[in-house]
């Protein structure tokens, strides 16, 4: 820990950066994420085997990306989302400082997304098991069933978009949701209203998910809003061979097509 | 308050046999904002367009709904029409009540019904209108001519004489196309080369025409008036302003023994060779797949015999990029070879040829020099038998159609074999005699009436060899059927016309369809039949279906003066139904978050982008742009666009949303 305390110290003194994303302690046993920009604040890091939020969610945040040059503790995940937002053209090479925390509590730095990436083909990428037999249940239950589950937790939601706010995905200013000239998804929590804006977030996000589960995490109503996504990454892979936030030249497997593309999709 | 105009179009009685105009007109008439509404027999002819401009102006509409045909037929015309009375013409809709509802349903209240939400939906669409402006694009006045053989040739010099820039880009080594192997040509009879050769060189000499030989097309960006082009220019292993086309080099080649393409596999070249004594340009190009230098690592002989030192063995392709505003296709057709008929041999007795091999034999600067000689041991053959439709009007063999030419050019040969060999005794195997053309029919009944060709009505079964002779086997149907086997010394099989390999794959690069044969696909069979699909695209030859000579040269005229005419403006006007790009004021700028999913989905290369910068140069925010000369409209990019930040002039989210409300709300 005094390795990363000294190290953001030491960046946050000499200028190279000017906030640091990193984790503190929050209520109860949980940690929360710290916005570090003087060498006491340092202080505050913590890091345990509880810190495990995709803290990369923040790196677009209007609030965050106006205080100056950005360092990040990142996760797994954080390193993939960094990589889909550079190919997206959210994020240059070289313009966040990416700290990485090493399973044996060790940080590494990496200097460009060229490591990053190389990094990411080492290491377990995927969906845990649990959640691969969540979605082997789903795709187990015939189409009425399905229709019947998630609208039965649909029905929970109460539209406080904290899925939308804690996904590092959703960075557009204005979402297809607050436009209202048209209004394509109504605002209402009623039931097509519910269903409607979680259509549009899980085809907003087929192909550039990275199974960080944000979302899910943040809801209060507990909707396994991850399995939405989740359930599109393998056949977005066995159709086009793409997977989100492994490549930050990558270009979006829906945005682009091939004369020999499969078509098996077109039911 | 919207002032909206409907008019009711009973398209004689295509929509009034089944939908209640008057009713439909009635109805519509009473929806908030319609100031008028009406119905005429035929609102497209002149009195029904003059009602429709003298109601604009006495009603002062601000909007018009024309309930008729589809808008492909008639958009124009109606618009047209507003435009005139002083109406912008995008606050003009036209609902389609004839293919949409009245073809394609009984009459019926509910077709009428029907009809009425048609109009409802465009009315509230209608509401949303804005007007427009036409878009005005620049038109770059050089036309790229793909393939050089008659056709390609023929619009080139029709362009360039136009006073237009033509750039020739021929796959070969030199152009000519299959006319330049030919010897003679029906139906008159004259010398292939010697009509041809003029023009060959009239295109080599022509200031406004640039020719680039062995060259193919790599991709094809932007749209009608402004084509972006990369052309490849294979390596010729040479350079040729230093060379003089001496042909020393080709004379010395150790490699003596390669198959000759342009004779057809029936003679032999070096591996640095000019195809044909014609050739345009002539100069000499390295085969490097046969060449014994880039095979083995050493020879060179060419490079030392050069008297110019023109030889460059590291010379590299080169890729040019040009512009163009019109495109006319003319990369013609091929023909089967004697390969691909199992039944006559599969292409394993050498005396079994096809017409293109008989063209070189027969051609005084052939293999032969021009003497009827047989491949497998030089004989005159004394008998000889010539197949008609040899693949072609076989459905068995996938090939529906009929080829056209080889009637013709069987005839030809036939003829053209009786001149030779006197004492020789020609037959014909026909399906049909299909000689319609000025002087066609004439032409085969002297082949068969003062040159005594033996024409038998059938199909050839088998052939076989048997002590040094083909037999023949087929029926004669107007016989009764009777069998006839023939001992043959040579058999010609008028094979196929096919289209080119590649022809599919060029298709795509340049963005035009094609038919299931793989031939270049036409506008319209009869009244577009040089245009394709795509703007600014013609066709030329026998890249659309096999042609001869005179419907080639005809076609290729008929491009070229839609090239010209093209060219008769300075600039194109489009409709402004194109895609833009939201914008605000700062610090947001735009909704666009310049993710730029738009960029790699659009097909046409609309999307570019755009910097948003402080005034001391900074860039705040990178935007997506359209470019409005190149975007057609599609809307592909607004259904990608996840922040509905790109949207469609004259389809709005907005004018769709309306529309889908309009109905449901009902
Ligand atoms: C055996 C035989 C005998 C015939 N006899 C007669 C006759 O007596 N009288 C008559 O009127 N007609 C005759 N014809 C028909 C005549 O050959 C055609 O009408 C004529 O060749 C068609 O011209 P074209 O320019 O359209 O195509 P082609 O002659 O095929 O020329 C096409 C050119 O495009 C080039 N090309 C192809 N692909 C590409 C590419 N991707 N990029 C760049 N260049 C490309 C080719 O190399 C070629 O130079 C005969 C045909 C055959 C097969
Ligand atoms: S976080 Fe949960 S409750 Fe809130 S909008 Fe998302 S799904 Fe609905
Ligand atoms: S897809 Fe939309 S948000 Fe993304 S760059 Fe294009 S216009 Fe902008
Ligand atoms: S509508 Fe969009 S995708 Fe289609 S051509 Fe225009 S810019 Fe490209």
């Amino acid at each position: 820990m005094n390795d990363m305390i000294k190290k953001v110290t030491q960046l946050l003194t000499d200028k190279t950066i000017d906030v640091f994303i990193g984790y503190g302690k929050g209520s109860a046993d949980r940690s929360r994420a710290i916005f570090v920009r003087t060498a006491e604040q340092a202080e505050n890091l913590v890091f345990s085997a509880n810190c495990t939020q995709n803290l990369a969610g923040y790196l677009l945040k209007h609030e965050v990306k106006h205080l100056g040059k950005l360092g990040i503790l990142a996760n797994v995940a954080a390193l993939r989302s960094i990589l889909q937002l550079a190919s997206e053209f959210q994020i240059k090479d070289g313009e966040v400082l990416v700290l990485f925390a090493n399973p044996d509590g060790s940080f590494t730095e990496f200097l460009d997304f060229h490591s990053i990436e190389g990094y990411l083909l080492t290491t377990e990428t995927g969906i845990t098991s649990g959640e691969q037999e969540r979605i082997a249940a789903l795709e187990a239950m015939s189409v009425s069933e399905r229709w019947t589950f998630w609208n039965q937790e649909f029905e929970k939601c109460i539209k406080c978009y904290a899925c939308r706010a804690a996904c590092p995905m959703c960075y557009c200013h204005r979402c297809t949701t607050d436009v209202n000239q048209p209004q394509w998804i109504p605002v209402a929590s009623h039931e097509r209203g519910n269903l409607d804006y979680h259509l549009m977030r899980a085809m907003h996000l087929a192909g550039r998910c990275v199974n960080c589960g944000e979302c899910a995490n943040a809801c209060p109503m507990d909707i396994p809003l991850n399995l939405l996504t989740y359930q599109l990454i393998s056949p977005i892979k066995a159709g086009f061979g793409a997977t989100a936030g492994m490549k930050s030249d990558a270009v979006y497997a829906l945005s682009t097509y091939k004369p020999d593309d499969k078509e098996n999709f077109i039911i | 308050m919207s002032r909206i105009g409907v008019f009711v179009c009973h398209c004689g009685e295509n929509i009034s046999a089944t939908v209640n105009c008057e009713k439909v007109a009635k109805i519509t008439g009473e929806l908030k904002g319609v100031e008028f509404s009406t119905d005429y027999k035929y609102m497209c002819s002149d009195p029904g367009q003059t009602l429709l401009k003298e109601a604009i102006k006495e009603h002062k509409l601000d909007g018009v709904v024309v309930a008729a045909c589809s808008p492909r037929m008639h958009e124009p015309t109606f618009r047209k029409a507003c435009a005139e009375a002083g109406l912008n013409p995008f606050l003009c809709e036209m609902s389609n009540i004839r293919e949409h509802c009245s073809w394609v349903h009984p009459k019926d209240d509910l077709t009428t019904e029907k009809a009425e939400d048609l109009v409802r939906v465009m009315v509230e669409k209608v509401k949303k209108n804005k007007a427009l402006k036409s878009i005005k694009v620049p038109v770059t006045k050089t036309a790229l001519v793909i393939g050089g053989g008659i056709a390609g040739i023929q619009a080139a010099l029709d362009i360039a004489n136009c006073g237009h820039k033509v750039i020739m880009v021929e796959k070969l080594p030199s152009i000519g196309g299959h006319m330049s192997q030919l010897s003679e040509t029906f139906p008159t009879l004259d010398c292939s080369q010697c009509i041809l050769t003029p023009r060959m060189v009239e295109i080599a000499q022509h200031p406004n025409i640039t020719l680039h030989t062995y060259s193919e097309v790599e991709s094809v960006d932007g749209f009608i008036g402004n084509f972006k082009i990369k052309i490849r220019k294979k390596s010729k292993s040479l350079d040729e302003h230093l060379c003089t086309g001496c042909g020393l080099c080709t004379t010395k080649c150790p490699q003596k023994k390669i198959p000759n393409e342009f004779e057809r596999g029936l003679g032999f070249r070096p591996a640095i060779y000019v195809p044909f004594p014609q050739a345009v340009p002539n100069k000499p190009v390295i085969d490097r797949e046969n060449c014994t230098y880039y095979i083995k690592g050493k020879c060179k002989v060419c490079e030392i015999v050069c008297p110019t030192k023109a030889i460059r063995f590291d010379q590299e392709d080169e890729v040019i990029e040009v512009e163009a505003g019109a495109i006319v296709m003319a990369t013609g057709f091929d023909v089967l070879k004697s390969d691909y008929f199992p039944e006559y041999g599969f292409g394993k007795y050498k005396d079994v040829i096809d017409g293109l091999q008989f063209e070189r034999l027969a051609s005084a600067s052939g293999p032969t020099q021009g003497e009827i000689r047989r491949p497998s041991d030089g004989q005159v053959p004394k008998k000889i038998v010539f197949v008609a439709c040899a693949g072609s009007r076989d459905p068995a063999k996938g090939i529906e159609y009929c080829s056209k030419i080889c009637c013709m050019y069987t005839a030809k040969h036939a003829m053209l074999y009786k001149h030779k060999v006197h004492d020789g005794t020609p037959y014909v195997f026909y399906m049909d005699i299909r000689a319609g053309g000025k002087m066609y029919e004439e032409f085969v009944r002297r082949t068969i009436v003062e040159d005594g060709t033996h024409y038998v009505r059938g199909r050839v079964s088998t052939i076989y060899e048997k002590n040094g002779k083909l037999i023949v086997k087929g029926a004669d149907t107007l016989m009764g059927g009777i069998p006839i086997e023939i001992e043959a010394d040579m058999v010609v099989l008028a094979t196929a016309g096919v289209a080119n390999k590649g022809a599919e794959e060029l298709a795509q690069t340049v963005h035009i369809s094609y038919d299931s044969y793989k031939f270049f696909a036409e506008a319209h069979p009869k009244l577009k039949p040089v245009e394709t699909n795509t703007a600014g695209i013609f066709l030329a030859g026998a890249c659309q279906a096999p042609k001869d000579i005179p419907e080639s040269v005809a076609a290729a005229s008929g491009a070229a003066v839609k090239v010209a005419a093209l060219f008769s403006n300075d600039e194109l006007t489009r409709d402004p139904l194109v895609a833009v790009v939201n914008r605000q004021a700062a610090p947001v700028y735009s909704a666009c978050v310049g993710c730029f999913l738009c960029q790699s989905v659009c097909p046409y290369q609309a999307i570019e982008r755009e910097e948003i910068k402080s005034r001391s140069g900074e860039i705040i925010k990178t935007l997506a742009r359209v470019n409005e000369g190149l975007c057609q409209g599609c809307g592909t990019c607004v259904a990608l666009c996840r922040t509905k930040a790109i949207d469609i002039h004259g389809y709005s989210n907005q004018q769709v949303y309306t529309e889908i409300m309009a109905l449901l709300n009902d």
